[in-house]
């Protein structure tokens, strides 16, 4: 209270040196006033130190940045973007005996993914099955996951913060286990000689399905032996790993959509003599459309490239494109252009469904 | 392992619908994911050479095989580590001048630096790794750590991209106007305002590059050529020859690694509002 | 001493009217201005004008005879403070208080000595160490004005000060913020939209609508002498009444004619705005000369003021008598008012549509 803080001081002097030190001062204020006494008038900072203008957007800084900028658009361009264009080079080029290959301008190894080898004498349609067998998968593990995540997202945003924190924390987590791993754990319970097999056979369920005559169904669709159940290899497993693995994601997906609905709209519909399942049907399911479709076409994308499952748990007359592309590039084949080749059909496939997607993403938004 | 809700006494449950229904069923699908890690885990457990469950003569051997004598998995352990935490703080540097460039006022050209560096981790990663694969041969660098950890970077700087672009959102404007009618140059409020708030943000940021990085497997798998081993790739190569217990203890540590990376963002930062939920509604 | 004038300010954003037009004030050193209007009329524009926040698109911008109008915010240094008060949460309440002079590379001890100077100066001592999220409003308002004070601003700037305040408590700190100014002696510019927040402050008043100030005078002045139609409706209360000049009187459409002094300076049959404030209205016993009969159509008492609205002339025209008078009236009866010809202003009808 002693010292008002408002001193007075010359201050039509110091407004004067300031407007004249205008031009030439674009100056730091900090360097000038260091150690400035201030309990006496003070004036100040002078014209000292290196040029700053602070305004944002000012030309001198700016134009600086833009520099960055470009030199960052360098190393983007470089890191993230040249991948996918040397694929495509390749995509175009002819391989050679052994694993070399030439450059080249040839659309022969789109053909042979389309149509095989000795188009147009027969054609051959290998590669589209594997890839329909990639869409299958792919669209089979979206959909299941979206079907499962969608009332564990809701029952979730239901929560407190804390309590959807503590359950984010295990989603991001399970999320990012790698594919490895969660195959690894699906293996080891779905083998035969370990885990559920083996668990129904020890509790009786297999002589149980044999009692009732499932077994046969069970038989004909090839997820049993004649001794017991049997789950891999099997389209079953397969889809059923890639759903797992997607699961997370899904919630993830959803979990914005389903935290922004209004908790009144609910309660407005069961003041109205909405059951509870009702409100969700009614309401959150309609109120949510586009997110979910949404989040299964980002889904169906991510899985088009599993691999680590895939090769694990699909019968080998099963398997997609994705282990065709590793064993062009890298593995049995090494045939790198035509490898090449069938990453671009995916990555086009790849690119049609993201843009659906973010189509879909912005009508949500434009709706809301 | 499930981290269950338990409803404290001072958190409300809204009365909406699903409370016991939707209790039951989250419950059912947190059993239903944590069930095949769980038998990993305890697979770790098993004395023999194979990998049995339920476990047979328990044992913690394989943690110290892991962790200490095993060479293949100590190396293998080291270089995940190395290439995790490299490539994520190198996401992480390429991340915040495409976030600032996005936020200062979204120019042509900071609309197509956030899309580039977003299109990796957007697309299928197997495309990517093939075409990493050409790239790193014709740089010379196939088969490097420095190939690996560039990679992971380009794959994984979508993650502090949207983390440090929501962190920028959250800086008030107001406070860049406080700070600059309180003598702060443009230079000044970066330092002072908008790089210590954001920081939860950029270390959110961190940690997903890295848990993910940790976990990555297929762009690895092309970029090493065989060269080396992370972790992944070892299990992947165990997956195809036959188990062993000791990979079940990599994969205890990955998720040790993962939950603490998270338990760290969900502490230091707002969870729910990094993944999309209202900022306004608590 | 620091005088602040500015002179042809205009300010558009884009397309569409200006959100600024033209204005010309001069804020007297040590003397508090408000700006007052409705929302979107342009005031805070103009303060952040004057903080270096925006830059005009045209005129000046002088302190104390020099030019700052291209000087930017951080060169300017005036004091502001912001609606939300903008503390930054990831600094102690010493912190943001010393914010200024850390910047200017004060000594650490000397800046937070400083700091716990102002915070007695805002009575609010020993608070230094808390974090901002763990204050009240009324405390983060008073570190917001320790913090915009502590550099020892020219013009000490507030932005809408009182709006996150209840209103038992802007009423408080409306009155020791005047105290507060008038002891430092600072010039000061206050935002609001608030009449009774700027009556209580200030020296003078600047009364903006659509981006022009239609009036600037002192408090007392706005409110018994309003220079328009526009200023008598959005300062307190007002009748209004169309009319029509004849002879220096008005002439209602209904065909009454009501004397004004001094007498209206309009030609014959020009089109009026009456104004009449419900407290300067009398109530008459009977019919004579500036009266009106009007019938009652709601009586309500409000403590110490007794609020009759009654129909006249096709409107509802509301009177204040103190509650002490006579007798309550029915709904429905017949009331004569009266109009004192000193108490009735005269507008041109270019503002009627604004009435209306």
């Amino acid at each position: 209270m002693s010292t008002p803080p408002h001193a007075p001081a010359p201050a039509q002097a110091r407004a004067q040196a300031r407007a004249a030190a205008q031009q030439a001062d674009r100056a730091d204020p900090g360097a000038g006033a260091a150690g400035a006494d201030l309990s006496a008038p003070r004036g100040r900072p002078g014209a000292t130190g290196a040029p700053v203008d602070a305004r944002p957007g000012a030309p001198s800084r700016g134009l600086r940045f833009v520099h960055a900028q470009y030199a960052l658009a360098l190393v983007v361009a470089g890191l993230c973007l040249s991948p996918f264009a040397l694929v495509f080079a390749i995509s175009l080029g002819e391989v050679e005996a052994g694993a070399a290959w030439n450059w080249g301008v040839s659309a022969a190894n789109y053909a042979r993914v389309f149509v095989g080898l000795d188009w147009p004498e027969s054609a051959s349609f290998v590669y589209m099955r594997k890839l329909g067998w990639s869409l299958a998968y792919a669209a089979l593990g979206a959909v299941i996951a979206v079907a499962f995540a969608f009332p564990f997202a809701w029952a979730m945003t239901r929560r407190s913060r804390r309590a959807q924190t503590v359950w984010l924390v295990f989603l991001l987590s399970s999320l990012s286990l790698s594919e490895v791993f969660v195959v690894m754990g699906w293996d080891v319970l779905l083998s035969n000689r370990s885990g559920l097999p083996m668990a129904f056979r020890e509790t009786g369920l297999t002589d149980w399905l044999k009692a009732v005559g499932w077994f046969d169904v069970l038989r004909e669709i090839g997820l049993a032996t004649p001794r017991n159940v049997r789950f891999k290899p099997s389209v079953f497993a397969t889809v059923l790993t890639l759903s797992y693995l997607v699961f997370p994601y899904a919630v993830i997906l959803l979990y914005p959509a389903l935290s922004r609905l209004d908790p009144a709209m609910m309660e407005a519909a069961r003041t109205m003599g909405a059951r509870p399942f009702t409100v969700i049907r009614t309401v959150a399911l309609p109120a949510c459309r586009l997110p979910i479709a949404g989040a299964a076409l980002l889904l169906f994308v991510y899985l088009l490239g599993a691999y680590v499952a895939v090769t694990v748990f699909a019968d080998p007359s099963r398997q997609t494109l994705t282990i065709t592309i590793y064993e062009s590039v890298r593995g049995a084949t090494l045939n790198a252009p035509f490898g090449a080749a069938q990453a671009m059909v995916l990555l086009v496939t790849a690119v049609a469904c993201l843009g659906a997607s973010l189509a879909l993403a912005k009508r949500a938004e434009r709706r809301s | 392992m499930i981290p269950a809700p338990r409803p404290r006494a001072r958190i409300r449950l809204r009365p909406t619908p699903g409370g016991v229904a939707g209790w039951l069923y989250l419950a059912w699908c947190a059993v239903f994911v944590a069930a095949p890690i769980l038998v990993v885990c305890a697979s770790a457990l098993n004395g023999g050479r194979s990998m049995l469950f339920p476990p047979q003569d328990p044992t913690l051997d394989r943690f110290v095989e892991f962790f200490v004598t095993d060479e293949v998995w100590t190396r293998a352990l080291r270089l995940s580590a190395i290439i995790a935490v490299s490539s994520a703080a190198l996401a992480t540097a390429l991340a915040w001048p495409v976030a600032y460039g996005l936020w200062r006022g979204a120019s042509r050209l900071s609309k197509a630096l956030g899309a580039g560096l977003a299109m990796p981790f957007a697309l299928p990663p197997i495309v990517f790794g093939v075409g990493l694969g050409f790239l790193w041969v014709f740089a010379g660098l196939i088969g490097t750590v420095e190939a690996a950890i560039l990679s992971h970077a380009a794959l994984h700087a979508a993650l502090p991209l949207a983390t440090i672009s929501i962190g920028l959102q959250s800086v008030e404007r107001a406070h860049l106007d406080a700070a600059a009618t309180l003598g702060a140059t443009e230079r000044v409020i970066f330092r002072t305002i908008i790089l210590p708030q954001t920081i939860p943000y950029t270390a959110s940021g961190f940690f997903f590059a890295l848990v993910l990085s940790f976990n990555e497997f297929i762009v690895t798998f092309f970029v090493s050529a065989s060269a080396y081993s992370t972790v992944t790739l070892q299990i992947f190569n165990s997956l195809r020859n036959g188990f062993t217990p000791t990979m079940a203890v990599g994969a205890i540590a990955f998720i040790l690694t993962s939950v603490l990376a998270f338990g760290l963002v969900a502490r230091f930062g707002d969870l729910p509002r990094l993944m999309g939920a209202d900022p306004a509604r608590r | 001493m620091a005088e602040l004038r500015i002179a042809g300010v205009t300010k558009s954003f884009g397309a569409g009217p200006p959100a600024v037009e033209r204005i010309d004030l001069r804020f007297a050193d040590g003397e508090l201005t408000a700006l007052l209007g409705p929302s979107g009329c342009g005031k805070t524009t103009l303060l952040r004008m004057i903080a270096g926040l925006e830059t005009p698109s045209a005129g000046r911008i002088e302190l104390g005879g020099a030019d700052i109008t291209a000087l930017p915010a951080h060169r300017r240094r005036f004091g502001m403070v912001f609606q939300n008060f903008a503390l930054f949460p990831h600094l102690s309440v010493a912190e943001n208080v010393a914010y200024a002079l850390s910047i200017a590379g004060v000594a650490k001890a000397r800046r937070l000595a400083r700091a716990e100077e102002l915070l007695e100066l805002v009575r609010l001592p020993g608070l230094g160490a808390r974090r901002v999220g763990e204050l009240s409003g009324g405390q983060r308002q008073r570190v917001a004005i320790a913090r915009a004070l502590a550099q020892e601003p020219d013009v000490f700037l507030l932005d809408e000060p009182m709006s996150a305040l209840d209103a038992q408590l802007r009423e408080e700190m409306q009155v020791e913020l005047r105290l507060l100014q008038q002891k430092l002696g600072i010039t000061t510019i206050v935002v609001t939209h608030d009449q009774r927040e700027a009556m209580t402050m200030a020296d003078q008043v600047v009364v903006m609508s659509k981006g022009r100030a239609e009036q600037v005078a002192p408090p007392q002045e706005v409110y018994r002498n309003p220079a328009n139609a526009f200023v008598a409706g959005f300062i307190g209360k007002a009748n209004m009444l169309p009319a029509t000049a004849m002879g220096g009187a008005a002439r209602l459409d209904c065909g009454t004619s009501l004397a004004l002094s001094p007498p209206a300076a309009f030609r014959d049959g020009a089109e009026l705005v009456l104004a009449c404030r419900p407290e300067w209205m009398r109530l008459a016993s009977g019919p004579g000369p500036n009266r009106l009969p009007a019938r009652v159509a709601f009586v309500r008492d409000i403590g110490q003021v007794r609020e009759i609205h009654a129909e006249a002339d096709g409107r509802t025209l509301v009177c204040e008598l103190p509650f002490s008078a006579p007798e309550r009236p029915r709904l429905g009866e017949t009331i004569h008012l009266e109009f004192p010809p000193d108490m009735l202003r005269a507008f041109p009808a270019r503002d009627r549509a604004e009435v209306a």
